[in-house]
């Protein structure tokens, strides 16, 4: 658990020192994913920052597609915390830190950058399943 | 001497206009919101339910951004196709910029969220639950639109009930609001807009916006298109607070130990940099 808290420590400075380089915000497309792609890590949850407009997800661990980098922090984008529970069954503690997660998503198209959009995350000790794909809310039958 | 006389000639008639000022009948101010009254509670009973939460149908207007383009004046079209380009290859541009309003008729356009509708007597209110205070006020007890323009993103709307439709016409919208046709292909309207919308139930869970928009400095003529609501009806959803800037900073503690915001660094694109 200190591991991650360090983890967060370092993100959290990263940042504050990036603030003034650039801070734009914030509702925007999702294109610079390649969603023709699909990769999957497996590793452990950083944090889950349940936040407008966009959820996000940290995790350290490694890509299989990319074994030989090794093992680093990923970072995970989704929708807002309202879609993912009407769409995807989310809840602000679906995970945790340090929980063992895989994870299915579409990388950044900026492949010298560790990001992606996460279509769909298994928590292994339990199995359950969680999916990023606001358009499932329209399927017939959703209550 | 000269400027004595002056100065007390100044005296006099600012004297005179006092008096007549004191004098006048004193002119009531216009009472823009009276106090409603039991029957207009009673009212309200008798309009379509419009309660629950509505989701947009985004699948619509995927489809509606291709087959349904506004007519864009020559230039726009021009500014329009590079950023349906710039979006395909993966440079989305931020036209959302700042967690601003998506502003109207945008969020009834291409909204990725849920919204809810309230009605109370002599307005009726639709409140959004993300992207960055989505609020609009719709007046529905008579009044016409002010005299003064006084822009904002969702400019001033008025409506009337005509059977279970509402009629709501929209003026006063910011330049600077965009019409958007996806989350990253819009122009600022750039003034002169007018929205005019017919709601209604097309079905019992299904509402339907048509929506005409005028747009004399980007549009060639009036556009004419319709969104598509859907309403979960088991009731298992709430709408929830949604504050776009959240994804702009993060939680940190300051140097007195209080809870606090920094904020966190994006891309030109609007979403998180992520590490090398």
């Amino acid at each position: 658990m200190t591991k991650h808290l360090k983890t967060i420590g370092v993100l959290a400075v990263a940042g504050v020192v990036a603030a003034g380089i650039a801070s734009v915000s914030a509702h925007h497309s999702a294109t610079m994913f390649d969603h023709s792609t699909t990769m999957t890590i497996n590793g452990e949850v950083v944090e889950l920052r349940w936040v407008n407009p966009h959820v996000s997800l940290s995790i350290d661990g490694i890509v299989k597609e990319r074994a030989e980098a090794g093992r680093a922090v990923w970072v995970m984008e989704m929708t807002s915390p309202g879609n993912l529970v009407r769409a995807g069954g989310w809840r602000r503690d679906a995970v945790k830190p340090g929980e063992t997660v895989q994870v299915e998503f579409s990388p950044l198209r900026d492949s010298e950058r560790k990001g992606g959009a996460l279509k769909k995350l298994t928590v292994v000790a339990t199995g359950e399943v969680f999916t990023a794909n606001i358009r499932e809310q329209e399927r017939p039958g959703l209550e | 001497m000269r400027s004595r006389l002056l100065a007390t000639m100044f005296v006099v008639l600012a004297s005179a206009a006092t008096a007549d000022a004191q004098n006048a009948p004193k002119k009531p101010p216009a009472i823009i919101n009276p106090p409603p009254t039991a029957q207009d509670y009673a009212d309200l009973a008798k309009l379509p339910d419009w309660s629950g939460v509505w989701n947009p149908k985004i699948t619509d207007q995927d489809q509606q951004a291709r087959t349904n383009p506004p007519a864009w004046n020559e230039k726009v079209a021009k500014e329009v196709e590079k950023m349906w380009a710039e979006e395909k290859a993966g440079r989305p541009k931020l036209i959302f910029y700042g967690c601003f309003p998506e502003a109207h008729p945008s969020w009834m356009l291409v909204t990725h969220n849920a919204m809810e509708i309230l009605f109370t007597p002599g307005r009726v209110t639709m409140l959004g639950e993300s992207d960055g205070n989505r609020l609009r006020r719709i007046y529905t007890d008579g009044r016409p639109h002010p005299d003064t323009s006084d822009p904002t993103f969702h400019g001033h709307s008025i409506g009337h009930w005509e059977g279970d439709t509402l009629v709501v016409d929209t003026v006063d919208i910011l330049p600077q609001a965009p019409l958007a046709i996806s989350e990253a292909v819009g122009v600022p309207n750039d003034g002169d807009m007018r929205v005019t919308e017919r709601i209604y139930l097309a079905e019992k869970d299904i509402l339907h916006v048509e929506l005409e928009i005028t747009a004399p400095k980007i549009l060639t003529k009036p556009w004419k298109t319709t969104r598509i609501f859907f309403r979960q009806r088991a009731r298992k959803f709430d709408i929830v607070e949604g504050v776009c800037q959240l994804g702009d900073y993060r939680e940190a503690k300051d140097e007195n130990g209080h809870h606090v915001f920094v904020p966190v660094e994006k891309t030109e694109w609007g979403n998180l940099v992520a590490p090398k």
